[in-house]
């Protein structure tokens, strides 16, 4: 009997918490959020509108549930938004203009970093190799060049 | 070679962080897509205090391209921004309401706290209670307050994000005034 008492009373709770208010609708579909991850949060810092728990993003992620239950396609609910935000509430920069700048900012600098990398390499190399000609010289001569030198230093000591 | 090379990447790495600390991040900067296009029209019940007055609902497509309309979007949970201009936003309908409507947006807020609002500063022009903030969206806002300016053709001539002050508001006002 507890036992029923308990089900009912919880069915009854359940029922209670899915009245409707301001509250966001619980069981919005993954694609919401795959649609809502390209948008920002318009009051945050770099948070998409799929992470930011703003009520202003809340009422975005409902309305793309409502367009996508509309039938509307996911180009059509980004231009929705970007119509009324302009392309700022795009989380990525589009792919043109000042937007195309940011993407090829990367590229730009790899490629200043791969140039000062092979000019560093060639220099190293070069002196490298420069280093490496003292192994051509025979031990024979290498014997005779230190036996001249210190040849110099003992006359210098001997006036 | 190298040296002049260096002096120019320097110069070049210094041109885009100052041109960076140049780009301020301020809302009321960012740019309105909707400038000089149709303000869009929303129906909404007005908050308890202005049924009597103002009936069920308000039909903003009623007033559209008939006066010049002041919208502000504001909570009661915004503070401090929102109840610094709330007395200017009064103020100035008294002054100006017989040519300009205004008409205040109360987004995702709860009606309680939105008529407690509503009487402290005495509100008189018509203020619609908005839970979902479906408006703000539809008019590009980040973040209340913000405050746009409606020409008498229905056009979105200015957007305020932020405390207004009372300049700022009757260059607005002046700006829609036929």
């Amino acid at each position: 009997m507890k036992r029923i008492a308990f089900a009912v009373a919880l069915v009854f709770s359940l029922a209670l918490a899915q009245t409707v208010g301001n509250e966001p609708p619980p069981d919005l579909s993954p694609q919401v959020f795959e649609i809502a991850k390209k948008l920002r949060c318009p009051v945050c810092r770099g948070e998409s509108a799929a992470e930011s728990s703003a009520g202003v993003t809340e009422e975005m992620r409902r309305q793309i549930a409502e367009m996508l239950a509309e039938g509307k396609s996911e180009d059509e609910i980004i231009q929705y938004f970007v119509d009324r935000y302009t392309e700022w509430i795009l989380y990525e920069p589009p792919k043109r203009g000042l937007g195309l700048v940011v993407w090829l900012a990367p590229l730009i600098g790899l490629g200043l970093f791969g140039f000062g990398l092979y000019g560093y390499l060639k220099t190293a190399s070069r002196r490298e190799r420069a280093l490496s000609g003292l192994e051509d010289v025979s031990e024979e001569e290498l014997a005779r060049a230190l036996a001249e030198l210190e040849r110099d230093d003992t006359s210098e000591e001997q006036p | 070679m190298r040296t002049v090379a260096g002096i120019l990447v320097a110069l070049a790495i210094g041109a885009i962080l100052w041109w960076g600390m140049q780009t301020k991040d301020e809302r009321s900067e960012l740019p309105s897509a909707l400038a000089g296009r149709p303000a869009p029209a929303f129906a909404l019940e007005p908050l308890p205090s202005f049924r009597e007055r103002w009936g069920g609902e308000l039909d903003l497509a009623d007033y559209l391209g008939k006066q010049p309309i002041v919208l502000n979007f504001w909570a009661s949970w915004c503070y401090p921004a929102c109840y610094e201009e709330a007395p200017i936003l009064e103020a100035a309908w008294r002054r100006w309401g017989d040519r300009v409507l205004f008409v205040g947006v109360n987004t995702q807020d709860e009606i309680d706290k939105a008529e407690k609002f509503v009487t402290q500063f005495g509100l008189s022009f018509p203020n619609v209670y908005d839970p979902r903030g479906k408006v703000g969206i539809d008019y590009g806002m980040y973040g209340v307050p913000e405050t746009f300016a409606i020409s008498a053709d229905g056009r979105v001539v200015r957007r305020h994000a932020g405390s207004i002050d009372a300049t700022q508001l009757e260059a607005m006002i002046r700006e829609v005034l036929p």
